[in-house]
């Protein structure tokens, strides 16, 4: 047991860090959602410094690769670093073509990066399916989000059908992918919030001064850092399905009690496309839908710890 | 950052577990019900702890030069896990191990250490603890039993509220102002008082949450021996401090939450009702909250691991023990319904347990209050 990280990991958050100052940012994620834009250029130079991508957890392990993720979605980046690097590598264990959008077979809702995706890897029960899309099945959806999101057409009869057992390890792998989008989610509106409590002045005083701001706060903070360690011993252990389930259930109820609270923290001002608070709460919204939400998350602990039956 | 147990540290695990399938009785299960503080659990704790002792486990985590193994903090997390997660059959004794011994340690006159460590150290001795007053509870420095010396010894006068572990307890960590004149941290001094001193009078406060839980002590002009007095006089608050910060995490109460939570899923499925998604995703949100509960405990583990100062963190693992606890209990109901009503069933026993968890040793909110403004930095005015 080691809750610190190495000096490999550090020179790796590090190193992603000094990357994401340059390329990425809450303000770029703007004028990215301004035009409904995949962020091409934050990918290519991910890909090109070995951080995006399945090889990256083939090199140093799916721990590190999980730091990366986390780096990219608390810098506010629109790239599907969760799908590429740690999903492709625990279900195909190669990379594939980004945008790689994720999706259940046969749910026409909108996903994540659905209007750009190249690559889609399908939920498709006992196995999963990987698909080459074709861009004319792409329909962008408008959303207030801000991710580029899309439905997908997919004909029935297209991609490859992987392995017998290789839905689970997908869903699995896309728990603790979501998981760990969530978490950095989360860390970029909460210091966001904690900020701005901290210059807000309103009777004479900063406002996170008063108790009842505070205890919200704190409380937040609680369920944040319970999912930073849900999500890294579950990336450390190659997303279990106990695990990554469970992962995903804290996540993804955290995202939510995070969105209503650091909203309402902010008041009107949290609500604006000046203050960059909606760049991470919105997307916490969007994330904790995904793959069922909350509550299908945590159905899957139940199964997998007690053989409950779905 | 590594998740795995050391082969040794799983290698003690297993070997705890074998000899507590052998040391607790057929009926422990049923002494267990009725908490630490009863008569019964009191009783067992004295030939269990001293089991423990023989095969150098109690106090396997203090130093070897006070008989010690000098054990990891992991490997004494790993030893306070397995006790937990059976019901505490160390009873009061943990506090002896976890907080009382260390700060005898840090604190102690030669003769306080000789006196009391060695005892500890064997498992025959039961401590209490005498913090809060009715004036003085959250806002624990408004104490006002007073100990004013006279000679050779101090007489004080006052009372303490919310004592448990008071059953066959023969000392008494004790919060004392020995400055009349003094005011909040400072003025306080920390006795290690015989509870058979003339003066000294214990009155259960009957509560829901068990039997023998909460006592009063009444000091009526108790002569306490002033060489009973824990470091200098009226430095007593940094004395308490060092002492809470190895008590709050001490006891590791999410193990005993996951194996409820376990037996939960059984009951549900004996019930017919585990395929209801409903109750899944109440035990699936439970069963993450017991995780989040283990993962941050660890977390204050590896800090101590690394000789780390206390930090928020403790408190971060205190509130989110606390929300393990609730909804492993919440739980207990839902699923046994009426049934949880019956004194010392099963669900009401863990109910019962877990009624105090956002209470004891500190409230969520005084938690939540230091993570505020030592996790947050949020200022304080």
């Amino acid at each position: 047991m080691d809750f610190e990280p190495n000096e490999e990991q550090r020179a790796i958050a590090e190193a992603v860090r000094g990357l994401l100052a340059q390329h990425a940012g809450p303000a770029r994620a703007i004028e990215l959602d301004r035009q409904r834009a995949y962020d091409d250029a934050l990918a290519d130079a991910l890909r090109a410094a070995g951080f995006l991508g399945a090889e990256l957890s083939g090199e140093t392990g799916f721990l590190e690769a999980a730091l990366v993720v986390e780096a990219v979605a608390k810098a506010g980046g629109v790239v599907s670093a969760g799908a590429e690097t740690l999903v492709a590598a625990g279900v195909v264990g190669r990379s594939l073509a980004g945008p790689l959008a994720l999706a259940v077979a046969g749910d026409t809702s909108p996903i994540r990066f659905g209007s750009c995706a190249r690559t889609l890897l399908l939920d498709a029960g006992e196995r999963a399916r990987l698909v080459a899309v074709d861009p004319s099945w792409c329909d962008p959806v408008r959303s207030n989000f801000m991710l580029p999101l899309g439905r997908v057409r997919v004909p029935e009869s297209a991609g490859e059908t992987l392995a017998p057992g290789s839905g689970a390890t997908l869903r699995r792998w896309w728990r603790l992918a979501l998981a760990i989008e969530c978490l950095g989610t989360l860390e970029g509106a909460l210091d966001v919030t904690v900020e701005y409590v901290k210059r807000r002045r309103q009777f004479g005083r900063a406002i996170g001064s008063f108790q009842a701001i505070q205890h919200r706060l704190a409380q937040c903070a609680v369920q944040v850092e319970a999912t930073r360690w849900l999500c890294y011993e579950a990336a450390a252990r190659g997303a279990p399905e106990e695990a990554s389930a469970t992962a995903a259930a804290y996540a993804s109820d955290t995202a939510h009690h995070v969105f209503r609270e650091t909203h309402q923290l902010t008041g009107a001002m949290g609500y604006t496309r000046e203050h960059d608070l909606h760049v991470f709460s919105m997307r916490l919204e969007a994330l904790r839908v995904e793959l069922g939400g909350t509550s299908a998350h945590r159905r899957a602990i139940a199964r997998a710890r007690w053989a409950a039956a779905s | 950052m590594e998740f795995e147990w050391a082969d040794d540290d799983a290698r003690f695990r297993q070997a705890l577990r074998d000899f507590l399938a052998e040391a607790l009785p057929p009926d422990w299960e049923e002494i267990s019900r009725h908490g630490p503080g009863s008569d019964a659990q009191s009783a067992f704790s004295r030939g269990f702890c001293a089991r423990l002792a023989e095969r150098g486990w109690l106090t396997q985590s203090w130093p070897a030069e006070y008989g010690g193994a000098d054990a990891t903090p992991w490997r004494h997390a790993i030893l306070s896990e397995e006790m937990w997660r059976c019901g505490e059959p160390r009873g009061s004794q943990y506090m002896n191990v976890n907080w009382i011994g260390p700060t005898l340690m840090k604190y102690g006159s030669e003769e306080q250490k000789r006196l009391h460590l060695d005892r500890i150290s064997r498992g025959d001795v039961l401590w209490c603890q005498g913090f809060s007053e009715p004036e003085a509870g959250s806002d624990l420095v408004a104490l006002r039993t007073l100990a004013l010396r006279d000679g050779d010894d101090y007489v004080v006068n006052g009372s303490k509220i919310w004592t448990s572990y008071v059953n066959g307890a023969e000392y008494c960590f004790l919060l004392v102002r020995t400055d009349p004149e003094s005011r909040r941290h400072k003025g306080i001094s920390v006795l290690l008082a015989p509870m058979d001193a003339p003066g000294v009078e214990v009155r259960e406060v009957p509560a829901v949450v068990g039997e023998r839980y909460f006592h009063e002590l009444f000091f009526r002009d108790a002569r306490i021996p002033a060489s009973t007095r824990l470091g200098p006089e009226g430095e007593g608050w940094a004395v308490v401090s060092y002492a809470l910060a190895y008590e709050r995490v001490g006891a590791m109460r999410y193990a005993r939450a996951g194996l409820t939570l376990d037996a939960l899923a059984e009951a549900a499925r004996q019930r017919g009702r585990l395929d209801d998604p409903a109750v899944q995703e109440k035990l699936g949100a439970a069963r993450a909250a017991v995780e989040a509960s283990r993962l941050l405990s660890y977390r204050v583990i590896d800090l101590r691991a690394r000789g780390s100062e206390p930090t928020a963190d403790t408190n971060i693992a205190r509130v989110a023990g606390t929300i393990c606890e609730n909804a492993v209990s919440d739980l207990a109901l839902e699923i046994f319904g009426a049934d949880a009503l019956e004194y010392g069933s099963f669900a009401e026993s863990y109910f019962r347990l877990a009624m105090t968890a956002g209470v004891a040793v500190g409230t969520t909110e005084i938690n939540l209050n230091l993570i505020a403004s030592r996790f947050l930095d949020l200022p304080r005015e």
